[in-house]
């Protein structure tokens, strides 16, 4: 392995190689901000320019580095205006975009960054030290084992609720999944709930709806926002003393300490999620967000999204470290992990390298610089955007008059852009004019785009399980799925459980 | 007593409701009788349990109402902030959202370029914005600066103008 690793180093540390990791984490985290190009758009777009070069090696590390640029892009869109492009980097709106209205936007974007590359690069000392072996692990899971994990998943929502609010967050649950069944699944071959719009053959829109639920509303609610109008005027947020506060990235001591621990959690937790195919980031970033919160001191919970640096550590350190993970099956196995891997994929295609156990024996240079233009990405990533940090972090000094129609139109474009669908911008102001109310009336909205997030990748698992067993007997059959699934019970009872035994002591 | 919450469960009941008959109702092929999961398998035990929930929601309020405060619930302002409509300037709201919408109608018809700017323009001068000579040029570079992105970079394609002109 150490051989292994010296060929890659050699490979990835030629000044062309370390040019073009830079290169991609610029381009991927620029495109990676816009809503709606996620990583996995980014990647696509990239293809063909980085065939271009002609090297394997430098091909693959410049889609690496876009891969993660874009994945911290993502992040920065989502703490600033709260408008989350990806699934994936839902959960980092919860705590960072608090964080962002209380004028810590510089330190949001620091613990993102430092987290990002925390899970990355422990993600890619795993996949280094344990990838065969996981491999072995990834194909163990069965649909019956995945239905669980998205029930594992879906049971995170919660630790979105507050205080007599676990009814709301589950009815928005079932809202989000049932959601989720507009249009044609992939089991079922026939289009569904579409109340003969034909705009809704294909199912709705992540981007439309994460869009019409969280940067619609926040525009509106910065537009009618009295207190803050006449507070920052024309002139925004920006009195010097003001733009200072929001472009300081320091993290103190204290802050320091309390995010470690979840950090190292969260690097394994978030690995060993991204391992198994089809999960990935999305749910590692949920369930991450979820564990934290419930091993956090009561104290320490109250904070979670309301700007807690615990909560916006969990699910950008988990998503990164998942995204390393959904390497694991891509390299050993030849199957792709994720959206992006499987896009990533077509380039090893079209580069005519066949991923799998034959990588490593027949093309070592290749598989070696890849892992190792992992790390090169993450470190580059770092050193390219804590500077910038300060300068992204300023956006938020923009004048309201400018930064609402900007806040709106990103968002709209978000769900335009290459789709060219009037239809879409209108179901996500349909989409925002709900989410509105829903706030009003004091529903939590994070359940409901978890619902439709993991709804299709829930019925299709559930379907295939049931087809496999003819019924529901795969769910005590399996020992794997009933541990799963009585682990999800454990998930909803617990919070459940110590609000009662608080509310009881508070009594006594 | 009726508030916004049990309305928006009453809501949630006949949204429930309608779903589950159309998920019953739904046409299943003659060979999908017979498998064990059908079409709308899961649509039917969504229906119930949105019913129940919802149910639920409109039944517990009262509890709920009184331990509304400092709760964990993410992504709101302030509840007691949001309780008070005084609080709000409901036209630059509802105002940026129905430009919003004008702005969704036209932009295949009126193409990219020339929508985005305006769709800035009247919403930066919708919530306040006087200085002109800063507003239009910010308005129209941010326009042709996306729509290059996108367009010529990215190539994915976006129409810049007209539909009547290209």
């Amino acid at each position: 392995m150490l051989d292994g690793m010296l060929l890659g180093l050699e490979t990835a540390f030629t000044f062309q190689n370390l040019f073009f990791a830079g290169l991609g984490c610029f381009i991927g985290t620029i495109i990676g901000m816009l809503p709606g190009l996620g990583p996995m758009s980014v990647v696509a777009i990239m293809i063909p320019v980085s065939l271009q070069i002609g090297d394997p090696s430098t091909t693959l590390i410049l889609l690496a580095g876009v891969y993660y640029g874009a994945i911290f892009g993502g992040s920065t869109s989502s703490i600033l205006i709260n408008a989350p492009g990806e699934a994936a980097v839902v959960a980092t709106a919860f705590d960072g975009y608090p964080m962002a209205r209380k004028g810590q936007a510089g330190k949001a974007l620091t613990i993102a960054a430092i987290s990002s590359f925390s899970g990355g690069t422990i993600g890619v000392v795993l996949l280094m030290l344990f990838a065969p072996a996981l491999a072995g692990f990834a194909i163990l899971f069965w649909s019956a084992e995945y239905f669980a994990l998205m029930l594992l998943g879906l049971s995170a929502v919660s630790a979105f609720a507050g205080k007599g609010k676990v009814l709301k967050a589950v009815m928005m649950t079932l809202l989000g999944l049932m959601l989720a069944t507009v249009g044609e699944s992939s089991l079922f071959h026939a289009p569904r709930f579409t109340m003969g719009v034909m705009d809704l053959q294909s199912g709705i829109n992540f981007v439309t709806l994460a869009m019409g639920l969280f940067a619609v509303p926040e525009a509106f609610f910065l537009a009618i926002d009295k207190i803050r109008s006449k507070k920052t005027g024309k002139s925004g947020a920006g009195s010097s003393k003001k733009s200072q506060e929001i472009s300081n990235l320091r993290i103190n001591r204290k802050e320091a300490k309390a995010i470690v621990p979840v950090i190292a959690r969260q690097s394994i937790q978030g690995f060993l999620i991204g391992v198994m195919p089809g999960t990935g980031a999305t749910i590692a970033s949920f369930l991450g967000y979820a564990v934290e919160r419930n091993l956090a001191s009561p104290e320490e919970r109250e904070e979670f999204g309301k700007g807690s640096i615990k909560g916006l550590a969990a699910p950008e350190t988990a998503n990164n470290a998942a995204s390393t993970g959904s390497f694991v099956p891509l390299l050993t196995l030849g199957i792709p992990g994720s959206g992006t891997t499987a896009v990533l994929l077509g380039a090893f295609i079209a580069l005519n390298l066949q991923p799998g156990p034959q990588l490593l024996q027949e093309r070592p240079e290749v598989f070696w610089s890849i892992i190792m233009s992992m790390y090169f990405g993450n470190i580059i990533l770092l050193v390219l955007n804590l500077p910038l940090v300060p300068y992204i972090a300023k956006l938020l000094s923009i004048p309201r008059t400018f930064l609402i129609p900007f806040v709106l139109f990103f968002a709209m474009a978000g769900a335009y852009i290459g789709q060219n669908n009037a239809t879409e911008l209108l179901l996500l102001l349909g989409f925002g004019v709900v989410a509105i109310i829903l706030r009003f009336a004091e529903y939590p909205l994070p359940p409901l785009l978890i619902g439709f997030v993991l709804g299709q990748m829930f019925e299709d698992n559930l379907g295939r399980a049931m087809r496999n067993a003819n019924g529901i007997e795969f769910v005590w059959e399996r020992p794997m799925t009933l541990t799963l699934i009585l682990s999800a019970v454990v998930f909803i009872l617990f919070p459940l459980l110590r609000d009662w035994l608080v509310n009881k002591r508070k009594k006594i | 007593m009726f508030n916004l919450n049990r309305a928006v469960a009453l809501v949630m009941l006949a949204f429930s409701s309608g779903y589950g008959y159309l998920a019953i109702n739904y046409h299943l092929l003659p060979f999908e009788k017979f498998l064990a999961v059908q079409p709308n398998t899961l649509p039917i035990g969504l229906a119930i349990a949105g019913v129940i929930c919802s149910v639920f929601i409109l039944i517990q309020r009262q509890a709920a109402d009184a331990s509304a405060e400092g709760d964990g619930t993410v992504n709101r302002p302030d509840a007691e902030y949001l309780r008070n409509p005084q609080n709000f300037n409901w036209s630059q709201g509802i105002g940026l959202l129905l430009l919003a919408t004008v702005y969704a109608l036209s932009l295949r018809v009126l193409g990219f370029l020339f929508c985005t700017s305006t769709f800035l323009i009247l919403g930066g001068i919708l919530l306040g914005e006087r200085r002109y000579t800063l507003l239009i040029p910010i308005a129209i570079t941010a326009s042709v600066l996306v729509w290059y992105l996108v367009h010529e970079v990215l190539t994915i394609f976006l129409r810049p103008w007209p539909s009547w002109i290209y």
